[in-house]
């Protein structure tokens, strides 16, 4: 990631020789004057919670200090694993899904479609999963999987695919595969947003000269577009990674984290503990869990994640 | 389509496979398009629906006496017309506010001279707030609402999320302000303009792409926005449509045409919006880290 | 959350102080004569569904008599919960009523959250609404383990049931010659009347709180229960894993699909295409869908209160739903008026003539309201047995979870109900000692 920052030109001045080191350090002094108070009041909004969220996690519900209990009690809960696991198989699932679908669309559609009229209406199509809120996802979803009056079991059996209806909801395999495939629909078409853009600035010139080396799509992807697209990839796969963390609205809706729990993913876990059990301390603690161990895995990826080529 | 320009007794077959690769593209495509489509048909097709079809003992794939009815009632019968006011003025004072943070932090470190590493420090901070799962702070933050009484106001709704969307502006915005090549400003600074009329004269009309692509991204996603809408609002007063939308969906009602009806209302002015900002949406989704120079 | 008095809308803010204060001001200038503190209208937090809907068509009626505006605020019954905890834990004034389900009177009785009803605005017991109504609003509760903490506390009324609710059984009484007495008759009857889109049985299985809801009168009724009376896990005994075993290998085979994804209304809309032969029901559900127009079998369902179960009894579930006044609220005596106003004989009986459920005897075995509310002598007969409620603990909503998911887990047939019921009869004795009850 830090590579990836480093793409960026570094601002150089032309001032006249005379003005020289003063004028910079006070550029410099501007740049902190605009930064600091913006960035600051950030910093601290986002940083009182923690502390927060930390006070309440060494408390009991009515108020009492006790220490680490809340800690040794959520993290022997084995909802708390449950919720791990149905996570990290959701985003196994999730995360290498879209970027192959949307890098195979995005390639698919940069190569073989040339009129701007249909690639405007590719671009509308891929838009709207993005804008249409995630419980409404949620809702059409439910239309589509519910047992009874689901229209995709219907359709099914009008083609004759099945003949007894598929429980989407009721068989844990199934209700996972049904809350992926819903945020595969939603999030695909970021991706492939992002790296078809990103293809465009691809310069011709280089994809002309292997082609008139004998270049096959493979080899050019590889060797040329890949190189363009490779901080695109990274970046995705941090938002998607983020926000598989923070997934919620669809779940809640489509299964409630059944059946049994098998999809209830950490932010569905978190806000049972919080908002229907009411165990403020324990939720509490769960909250700081995550967060440390978030900014710990967070730390460790930009460091360690190389780009190739310099 | 591209073709070799040279000629080969392999053109023939290459010709085969160029015209196979896109007889199996178009079929791709068209079956991407069918997939992705049918959910929007799906709600548009329930949402005109009338209640007496929807005890039929059969789905119909198509409404039987099409109606609006499940529109007026969600909007004017359960009275979510004022959610949705509430969310257009929760989202639009989001984008401004947003975006203002967002150039006040993106502009320094990226147009004047800070230290490498403030600036790298920075943007890697920032993206890392879009790893804070909302459920792990809601219950801070509903405290820090409660005790400066703005439970149920739409000014905390506001605050927070300026605050999540900040990531995704500041990288927006990083990468449109980072094209603009300084010697601009510079020429300005020298004609004897401050700082700041530079910034309006002359930045400004030249990021003004990337700043809508950005507010167009911040609005959707505060749009959308669900879980800190549910907890922090109590009635009308500061509620927004997403909560109208979760509240449909019942235990004890059949009521698949308004929840479909709500739906469709949800997405129809973030879709506007990203309609008419397209040109810039492509611009702007590539965050500025590819350069092609 | 969603007003229905159409025309007014008055700013609400945390502080709702200054806005009241000025009310009466204002009031006064317009020239009303008004006694002092009536404010000009009062805010109910609601569950969304039929429940509430007899409520709002009511509000006018009050509106009229006394010139007090009702906004009705409503929330899915999951979100209300939330909704009215952290309100309370912030002692807010949003709202001056609240709807809450009776299970969730321990935890506002335990937080203090209500004000008495009998010692603030002088509600005595009437004859005419059974004793156990106005036990369930009591806290703590006359009857059944008291948990460690409230023990001593003086009993007081918090709540007023304005829908009498008692979980009871429909059947289709065109097709079956007899009532079924027993959960057995019920297992023969779904075998027999089985078939292909016409399901013996419909199981509400969705995890958590309908499977929890569904499950409890047939576990009672087999002798199984969740608690003891000194609070003793329960819910492995034998009676109750024989009961789970009934509903969730022995019913299930003439059950819908996807039992474990159904909920209350996927239910009731089976029934109303006629494509199910019986189900345990809430009155809501009744007036919601099932005799609602659009069904397909109005006049051909048959109401009876729960079946026996081999311990000789049927017994049914109260899932009442009460108003009470929350501390926070600013208009106290004119939120206790309504109530007060709301279940007088002659207000009852209008409130159920726009679908509310009453709770006074007399109006249950009123032939004339009996012929438009076919399952009123039923209710009668299970306020009348009497039913019971769910454990009356604070932390029922996390027991509730845990046993609802394992008879959803049984349901779906991820796990045995004996597996189901063992590890969540573990995880609620975790919990309940975690909390400080002897469990």
């Amino acid at each position: 990631m830090s590579r990836l920052v480093a793409e960026l030109p570094a601002p150089t001045t032309q001032n006249p020789v005379r003005a020289g080191r003063r004028r910079r350090s006070r550029q410099e002094l501007l740049a902190y004057k605009i930064l600091l108070p913006a960035l600051g009041t950030v910093v601290v909004i986002v940083t009182i919670p923690f502390i927060l969220a930390v006070v309440q996690s060494i408390q009991a519900d009515d108020g009492t200090w006790v220490g680490l209990q809340n800690y040794a009690r959520a993290l022997s809960n084995p909802g708390f694993y449950d919720a791990l696991r149905a996570t990290g198989l959701y985003a196994v699932i999730v995360l290498p899904a879209e970027i192959v679908l949307g890098l195979g669309f995005a390639l698919l559609v940069h190569r073989t479609v040339q009129s701007p009229g249909l690639r405007a209406t590719l671009y509308i199509l891929a838009v709207v999963p993005l804008v249409v809120p995630p419980v409404a996802v949620g809702v059409v979803a439910r239309l589509i999987y519910a047992p009874g009056y689901g229209v995709l079991n219907v359709i099914l059996e009008r083609l004759g695919i099945i003949h007894q209806e598929i429980e989407w909801l009721s068989v844990p395999a199934l209700a996972m595969f049904s809350v992926a495939s819903v945020d595969i629909w939603q999030w695909t078409p970021f991706v492939y947003l992002v790296l078809f853009a990103g293809l465009q600035t691809v310069p011709k010139e280089s994809v002309e000269a292997a082609q008139v080396d004998g270049a096959t799509w493979w080899t050019q992807f590889v060797y040329i577009e890949l190189h363009y697209l490779r901080p695109l990839f990274l970046l995705i796969l941090f938002f998607r990674a983020a926000d598989i963390l923070r997934v919620f609205d669809h779940i809640f809706i489509l299964t409630g984290g059944g059946p049994g729990t098998t999809t209830q993913l950490l932010s569905l876990y978190l806000y049972r503990v919080e908002f229907r059990f009411f165990q403020t301390g324990q939720g509490s603690a769960l909250a700081v869990v995550v967060l440390v161990s978030i900014s710990l895995l967070y730390t460790l990826v930009t460091r360690l994640l190389p780009l190739e080529r310099t | 389509m591209p073709a070799p320009t040279q000629p080969s007794p392999r053109g023939g077959r290459k010709k085969l496979a160029i015209g196979a690769r896109l007889a199996l593209a178009v079929v791709g495509l068209a079956a991407a398009a069918i997939v992705y489509a049918f959910p929007l048909y799906w709600l548009i097709v329930t949402s005109l629906k009338s209640k007496a079809e929807l005890f039929a003992s059969t789905i119909h794939l198509l409404p039987h006496n099409p109606t609006f009815e499940p529109y007026v009632s969600v909007l004017i019968d359960r009275g979510f017309w004022v959610l949705l006011k509430n969310s257009v003025i929760v989202c639009a004072s989001t984008v401004v506010i947003t975006i203002a943070l967002g150039l006040l932090i993106t502009y320094p470190i990226t147009r004047l001279p800070v230290p490498v590493g403030l600036r790298v420090g920075v943007l890697n901070w920032a993206l890392s707030l879009r790893f804070l799962p909302p459920v792990a702070v809601v219950i801070p933050y509903f405290a820090i609402v409660r005790t400066l009484q703005i439970y149920d106001q739409p000014i905390a709704l506001i605050g927070i999320y300026s605050l999540f969307n900040l990531p995704f502006a500041i990288w927006m915005l990083k990468g449109f302000l980072a094209e603009i090549p300084l010697e601009l400003e510079d020429a300005a600074l020298v004609d004897g303009a401050n700082r700041w009329t530079a910034f309006r004269r002359v930045l400004l009309p030249l990021a003004a792409p990337g700043l809508l692509a950005a507010a167009t991204i911040v609005f959707t996603f505060a749009w959308s926005e669900f879980l800190f809408a549910l907890i922090l609002t109590a009635t009308p007063n500061a509620q927004t449509f997403p909560v109208g939308v979760q509240g449909l969906v019942t235990q004890f009602e059949i009521i698949w045409n308004d929840m479909a009806a709500s739906g469709v209302i949800a997405m129809t002015i973030p879709l506007i919006l990203m309609v008419v900002a397209r040109k810039y949406m492509v611009a702007g989704l590539t965050f500025g880290v590819i350069r092609d120079k | 959350m969603q007003r229905i008095s159409r025309r007014e809308f008055v700013k609400r803010t945390a502080v709702t102080g200054a806005a009241f204060t000025s009310l009466p001001a204002i009031l006064a200038a317009c020239g009303t004569s008004t006694t002092s503190n009536k404010p000009s209208s009062l805010t109910i937090a609601a569950v969304q569904g039929a429940e509430d809907g007899p409520l709002k068509k009511i509000a006018p009626i009050y509106k009229s008599q006394t010139g007090i505006t009702l906004n009705i605020d409503e929330f899915p019954y999951p979100d209300l919960y939330s909704k009215l905890v952290t309100t309370f834990q912030a002692n807010g004034s949003s709202y001056d009523l609240c709807m809450m389900d009776d299970p969730w009177m321990p935890k506002f009785g335990t937080m203090g959250a209500l004000q008495p009803l009998d010692s603030n605005f002088g509600f005595t017991r009437d004859s005419d609404i059974p004793a156990v109504v106005y036990d369930v609003g009591t806290w703590p509760p006359p009857s059944g383990p008291v948990p460690p903490s409230e023990q001593g506390k003086t009993k007081h009324l918090y709540g007023i049931t304005i829908v009498g609710n008692v979980e009871m059984f429909m059947y289709r009484k065109d097709i079956a010659s007899a009532p079924p007495a027993s959960w057995d008759d019920v297992l023969a009857n779904a075998k027999q009347y089985n078939k292909s889109n016409f399901y013996g049985y419909v199981i509400r299985g969705l995890a958590t709180n309908p499977a929890s809801s569904d499950s409890l009168p047939i576990l009672w009724s087999f002798g199984g229960n969740v608690f003891d009376d000194n609070w003793k896990v329960m819910l492995d005994s034998t009676e109750s894993i024989d009961a789970i075993t009934f509903l969730t290998s022995r019913l299930k085979a003439y059950a819908e699909p996807g039992a474990a994804s159904t909920d209350a209304a996927d239910r009731d809309r089976l029934i109303a295409i006629g494509q199910a032969f019986q189900s345990t029901t809430w009155p809501a559900e009744v007036t919601g869908v099932v005799e609602a127009t659009g069904s397909t079998v109005i006049g051909k369902m048959g109401y009876i209160p729960i079946p026996q179960g081999p311990s000789g009894k049927g017994i049914g579930m109260m899932g009442n739903w009460l108003l009470g006044i929350p501390k926070g609220s600013k208009n106290g005596s004119a939120a206790a008026d309504f109530v007060k106003w709301l279940i007088t004989p002659a207000n009852m009986r209008t409130y159920v003539q726009n679908g509310g459920i009453p709770t006074r005897t007399s109006l249950l075995n009123d032939a004339t309201l009996a012929s438009t509310n076919p399952y009123f002598p039923a209710l009668a007969k299970s306020l009348a047995s009497p039913p019971n409620w769910r454990p009356r603990t604070d932390q029922w909503n996390a027991v509730e979870t845990a046993y609802g998911t394992a008879v959803n887990q049984a349901v779906a047939g991820l796990k045995s109900p004996k597996d189901a019921l063992t590890a969540a009869a573990a995880t609620v004795r975790t919990l309940m000692q975690q909390a400080g009850y002897p469990s």
